[in-house]
């Protein structure tokens, strides 16, 4: 472990050198991977996920807004990583009925949805990476597709006003305004509980009453990572859920179910802050 | 007689005519370009804004895409098919039996069933707009209560659980498992083939063929009094409009995608191709006749605040009038739109 973060400290600095020196020492063939780790949490609070209408409130807004989550995800897509030098790469966007290849669907609890692999990434130092959450306009126009586009397959969508939703926040709030509901065959909506659907993607021109809350986020590592041959470096990307509860100033009682985008885009309007680097790792041996 | 889209399509064009020969020498090596279906853009029709480059149309998909139609294992309860709400002979409205739609358990939709027809043009669906791709518009039907009741979900289970299903999804699309962006895009092969453009009015158009002086003069005050929104070959300029049916709005309408009382009760301006055959009419299958519909534009409005400009002159609504015989004009005209050739094109009937 010493020793790899000895390299960690060494590898940026003899890759400036040998970039310096030569100019061609790192041809442009010379590929790595890159991971970013996508851990949520409610302030510094790591997240267990509740039954759904749970009361045992796990969390607290500085408002005094006791809740806890019971699901939790969105989709990221669009990923690309810069570096000072001018570094860039984009992760490739193939969609498709048999793929959604470029789009992730990360889901608190799937472990695996939360590491985002990306291949083929240009040798390098990076100190940026941009992703959009939710699926823009392009997405959605391209019709039925699949992979983790696919609304038979865990895939999340909105019939009525046809797009994806890009992020769902549910749980349970002590002092929500909800009420039990049976919606018949089944289906139900347990009291005190909250629900977020966050969507909404047209972009139509002069007309503020559609919304689009997709969003395109920029985090900075603060330090460089090198990419390259045997080198394969993480970002730990924190997303904090209190941050947008709390940007949002959340009342329980009188917002607790949210499926629309007029109503999804003052948290959306978060997004930027939720989403923030920890720290990155030179190697991908821990988090 | 057509020429053919440019989106998609046409490199399967491009590769009949260059290739045209050599397929035929090596049709058993290679999987034959499937050329027995051509979606074909009417000359004066607008370019389709179907994505065929993402789901080109073959004879196998197309197939396929009927047989979902037609096939009541969409529902809950294996009782309603698309073909219950959507009739070749009413181009594919509902049958007038059906003012609102009727799903399982006999339930009531709250909207008229529109007429499907020329959907490859169109950019949103439904009497909202709601949907912007027709790709996703029998997700609504089969997960509508109201409808079909189903889960998209379970509609793929029981289509793989088929006995003829999986072969015929491998044989469309290559597939070994069946899934729900397949299914979605063989019924889009079916209904986006759905083409009307052989009515009499076209045919005078095309210059193949001519209207009698009533309807002729139809034509005229069709142009004058209902162009502005029943505009171009489509006869709609797919905006949202309110045309005076209601005072309040328990449908809100675009309102309901645009979440903006700006656009309470506003409804697509449809279609009137084949529109004879497709009573009752408006969103809420107000009328039962098109004479009833003329009079409602001659003096039978109410006032709202989103009621459309083009009625109201200052404060006072005014409407179209028409005398009765501009009515049956009118009327004559709109027959000329029914297109004989489509509603009984074999290539859409159950067989
Ligand atoms: C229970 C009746 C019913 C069934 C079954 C049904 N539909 Fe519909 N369909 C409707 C109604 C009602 C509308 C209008 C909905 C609205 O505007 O909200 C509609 C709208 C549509 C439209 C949009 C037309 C336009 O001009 O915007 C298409 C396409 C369509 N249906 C295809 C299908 C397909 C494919 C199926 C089978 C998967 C199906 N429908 C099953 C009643 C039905
Ligand atoms: C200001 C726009 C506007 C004008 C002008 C207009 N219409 Fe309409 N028309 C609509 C709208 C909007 C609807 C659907 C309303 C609804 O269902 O709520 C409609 C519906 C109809 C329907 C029912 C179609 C169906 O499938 O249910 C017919 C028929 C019709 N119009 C004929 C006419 C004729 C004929 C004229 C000229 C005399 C005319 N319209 C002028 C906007 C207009």
């Amino acid at each position: 472990m010493k020793q790899l973060m000895l390299l960690a400290f060494a590898m940026p600095m003899l890759l400036t050198l040998l970039s310096c020196n030569e100019g061609g020492e790192l041809t442009p063939e010379e590929v790595g991977t890159f991971q970013i780790y996508f851990d949520n949490k409610v302030g510094t609070s790591d997240i267990t996920l509740e039954e759904a209408g749970s009361t045992s409130y796990d969390f607290e807004t500085t408002g005094g807004e006791k809740f806890n989550i019971s699901s939790l995800g969105y989709y990221v897509s669009k990923i690309s990583l810069s570096g000072p030098n001018g570094e860039i790469y984009q992760d490739e966007v193939l969609v498709n009925a048999s793929d959604a290849k470029g789009y992730y669907h990360v889901i608190e609890g799937t472990s695996v949805s939360q590491n985002i692999l990306l291949e083929n990434v240009p040798a390098g130092t990076y100190d940026q990476a941009t992703f959009t959450i939710g699926v823009a306009e392009e997405g959605v126009q391209e019709g039925a597709l699949g992979g983790v586009l696919d609304p038979a397959n865990g895939g999340w969508f909105w019939n009525w006003n046809a797009g994806y939703i890009a992020m769902i926040i549910e749980g349970n709030a002590l002092n929500s305004g909800q009420e039990y509901v049976d919606w018949g065959n089944g289906s139900e909506t347990l009291a005190k509980t909250f629900s977020f659907h966050i969507g909404g993607w047209k972009n139509v021109p002069d007309n503020e009453n559609f919304v689009n809350n997709v969003r395109t986020i920029t985090v900075d590592f603060g330090t460089t990572v090198s990419v390259g041959e045997g080198l394969s470096p993480l970002a730990h990307v924190v997303v904090d859920i209190l941050k947008m509860l709390e940007g949002a100033s959340v009342d329980f009682s009188t917002t607790y179910s949210v499926h629309s985008p007029k109503g999804g885009k003052v948290f959306a309007d978060q997004l930027d802050q939720v989403f923030s680097v920890h720290h990155v790792h030179q190697s991908t041996s821990g988090h | 007689m057509f020429i053919k889209a440019r989106v998609g399509i046409n490199k399967t064009k491009i590769f009949i005519i260059c290739g045209a020969i050599s397929l035929w020498s090596c049709q058993e090596s290679v999987r034959p370009e499937d050329t027995s279906l051509v979606f074909e853009r009417p000359p004066h029709f607008p370019e389709p804004t179907y994505t065929f480059d993402n789901n080109p149309i073959t004879q196998d998909g197309f197939d396929l895409g009927k047989k979902l139609f037609f096939d009541p294992l969409l529902s809950r309860d294996n009782s309603v098919s698309c073909n219950s709400c959507h009739q070749q002979a009413r181009a594919f409205a509902d049958s007038p039996l059906h003012p609102t739609s009727i799903g399982i358990e006999n339930k009531f939709g709250i909207r008229n069933a529109p007429a499907l027809g020329n959907l490859a043009f169109m950019d949103e669906f439904f009497w909202d707009g709601g949907v912007t791709h027709l790709d996703f518009v029998p997700i609504n039907a089969i997960e509508s209560d109201v409808e079909m009741g189903e889960t998209l979900e379970n509609v793929v289970a029981k289509l793989n659980d088929h006995k003829e299903y999986p072969h015929l999804f491998k044989k469309a699309f290559g597939v070994d498992e069946i899934t729900s962006p397949y299914m979605l895009h063989a019924l889009s092969q079916f209904t986006v083939m759905m083409v009307s453009a052989s009515s009499r009015y076209d045919k005078y158009v095309l210059r193949e063929g001519t209207l009698n002086e009533e309807e002729l003069k139809g034509l005229a005050l069709f142009e004058v009094k209902c162009s502005g929104c029943h505009s171009g070959e489509l006869f709609t300029d797919f905006s949202y409009r309110n045309n005076g049916l209601n005072t309040s709005f328990e449908d809100k309408g675009r309102a309901l995608i645009s979440e903006s009382n700006a656009d309470l009760g506003k409804f697509r301006v449809p279609t009137l191709r084949n529109v004879e055959l497709t009573a009752p009419y408006m969103h809420n299958a107000r009328f039962e006749t098109l004479e009833e519909v003329l009079d409602h534009y001659g003096g039978g409005m109410v006032d709202s605040p989103t009621l459309d400009p083009l009625f109201k002159d200052g404060q006072q609504v005014v409407g179209i009038p028409l005398t009765q015989i501009e009515k049956q004009q009118i009327i004559a005209f709109i027959r000329t739109l029914t297109d004989e050739a489509f509603i009984s094109d074999p290539k859409f009937m159950n067989q």
